[in-house]
């Protein structure tokens, strides 16, 4: 096992290097979200959100410090199988993330059954098909043509945002809720609440519009003589009309503002930021002040504008338009320097 | 065409481009050497305007490097070092997006594409995704970019490596005629056999100085013997301990 002791050692010391502060790890909005409503909530309420969000989610899917390693470095180590399952099981709990999860379930006392949901799910982690399922099939699928220069981004963008598990956390939560509410089954009281759940659980892609695309892809943009807030409007608009499109039988105009303010905090993120994401993995390599600072602001836009007045929309517009020229410029010089 | 004087770009203390100077004629081939680090990928970037100097200056086609980028861009096609690819699109709908920005005409568009994936071998790997596709052939999709919207000026950072002998005789072929039809051609490459065949104009660089800038005709000695003597000489240690036995 020295050989898998050498690779935790230096893992660990990656991940301390990375965490100087309490807004340095980095988890998922929907883990945040998870851990908010374990603080607020009665363990039984969770049943509904819980099995989707926080345990579908849990362990290791959430937290992956293994990710820090290139995999075709790790494959090339001379570690058996053994030693590859021993690494993965111990990697996970150098998530800070992970503990706090763990002390909530036990300071909730969570019941036995849904201890039992955890540990089914945590090993179905190790088997988890979607670690090899590449997104081909969805990627390769026929999209439509946007009348536009920016065609091929537009394309290229939806392909992103539905090669995340966060956009089918999303998609699955939607779906219920409108499964629900055309049966008539569904209270107006919850139409607001469950948009909002459901625009956080698609929020992280915001926090990093560019860490798909590829190694290099920051280095085209650069290339292609188009202005930087072209390139963030082509992002932006497939984030706002899938967003309409989830919550459009529940609240969509405050999805709609949501999803504005949950760009406006991306917009700076991703720019000041190039963080690599990885396919089908509900996590962000961005900090949980980012992510806190996004998810209050969307339930600030979301509330008001379905709470108060639709003219709560008014001033997130404005804010969304002058987040986009500002990160625009910002994209501009940020590639300009981020190559050297 | 391109022109630097005294181009220097630090990174905090580290001096990785020293007071470049230098001048490339339109049409000209000019093969920019230097061993790992010398500062040729960051010249490159600071030719195609993705890089601000720190002092000096540059201009690409009569253009200032660090004025209107969008200017620039127009004008000169890039190779970069990265490739620059997006995973989510395949090889035809990078040709496809760079025609769109550059607002090619849709026939003219198609015509040009068709003979660059035929040209380059990229015929049967259209539709395959950047990240599904070999170093090569996402190279060959990378250049095929560059060339597409027919720049005058085309920066190749390193078009050979990782190419197969074939299409590297054809990219050889295509930038050779390129240049006789007056676009000008600055590469930077290692296989130096290669540059040595086609380019006109040599600049070698050493830890971010010239220390060579000559035309072909005027080269003292084989360009393999003056990279050897100016820009790196080889290293001569023995690693007595491989090939023995393990204890």
């Amino acid at each position: 096992m020295a050989g898998a002791r050498a690779v935790l050692a230096a893992l660990a010391k990656v991940t301390r290097r990375d965490r100087k502060s309490i807004f340095s790890f980095s988890a998922n909005n929907i883990s945040y979200t998870a851990v908010a409503l374990l603080f607020m909530s009665d363990p039984g309420a969770l049943i509904f959100f819980g099995i989707i969000v926080a345990l579908i989610l849990f362990f290791p899917l959430t937290a992956d410090p293994l990710r820090k390693i290139p995999p075709d470095r790790l494959l090339l180590w001379p570690l058996t199988g053994r030693q590859h399952w021993a690494l993965r099981a111990a990697s996970i709990w150098l998530n800070p993330v992970v503990w706090l999860l763990l002390a909530l379930f036990v300071w909730k006392r969570v019941a036995l059954d849904l201890w039992a949901l955890m540990a089914v799910l945590f090993t179905l982690g190790f088997v988890a098909p979607w670690r090899y399922f590449s997104g081909r099939g969805l990627a390769a699928r026929r999209l439509p043509r946007f009348p536009t220069h920016l065609n091929q981004l537009l394309r290229k963008n939806v392909r992103e945002l539905v090669a995340t598990l966060d956009f089918y956390a999303a998609l699955v939560l939607a779906v219920a809720a409108a499964g629900f509410r055309i049966a008539g089954r569904l209270p107006a009281d919850a139409f607001l609440p469950l948009t909002m759940l459901v625009m956080l659980l698609i929020s992280t892609y915001a926090l990093s519009l560019f860490g798909l695309d590829g190694e290099g892809a920051f280095t085209r943009y650069r290339l292609l003589p188009i202005p930087g807030w072209q390139i963030l409007a082509a992002k932006d608009a497939i984030f706002l009309l899938i967003s309409v499109l989830l919550t459009a039988l529940l609240k969509p105009l405050a999805g709609f503002a949501a999803a504005l303010m949950a760009l406006t905090v991306g917009h700076s993120s991703s720019v000041s930021r190039h963080g690599d994401e990885r396919r089908w993995r509900f996590q962000t390599s961005h900090s949980f002040g980012v992510s806190v600072t996004q998810m209050v602001l969307m339930v600030v836009a979301g509330g008001a504008t379905a709470g108060w007045s639709a003219l709560a929309a008014v001033p997130c517009v404005a804010i969304y338009l002058l987040s986009t020229r500002r990160s625009g410029r910002m994209l501009e010089t940020r590639i300009a320097e981020s190559v050297g | 065409m391109i022109s630097c004087r005294a181009l220097t770009r630090r990174f905090g203390d580290f001096t990785a481009v020293d007071a470049l100077t230098l001048d490339v004629p339109k049409g000209s081939i000019c093969a920019f050497l230097g061993a790992n680090g010398a500062g040729k990928s960051t010249t490159v970037k600071m030719l195609t305007g993705l890089l601000r100097p720190t002092s000096g200056a540059a201009t690409v086609c009569g253009l200032d490097v660090s004025g209107d980028a969008a200017a620039l861009k127009r004008r000169i096609g890039v190779l970069p070092e990265s490739l620059g690819l997006f995973d989510d699109l395949s090889v035809e709908e990078h040709l496809n997006l760079t025609a769109d920005i550059y607002g090619l005409p849709k026939a003219e568009a198609q015509t040009r594409i068709e003979q660059l994936l035929r040209a380059l071998g990229l015929k049967d790997g259209r539709a395959t995704f950047a990240r599904d596709c070999s170093h090569g052939m996402r190279k060959k999709t990378s250049l095929a970019m560059a060339l597409l919207p027919n720049p005058d000026v085309l920066f190749l950072d390193e078009p050979f490596e990782a190419i197969d002998p074939v299409t590297s005789n054809v990219m050889h072929e295509i930038l050779v005629k390129a240049a006789q039809r007056g676009v000008t051609i600055f590469l930077t490459s290692h296989i130096l056999s290669t540059v040595e065949r086609m380019a006109d104009q040599f600049v070698m660089i050493r830890k971010g100085r010239l220390v060579l800038n000559a035309f072909a005709e005027d080269l003292p000695r084989s360009i393999e013997e003056l990279y050897f003597e100016l820009a790196e000489p080889p290293m001569a240690e023995d690693l007595a301990w491989l090939g023995q036995e393990r204890s």
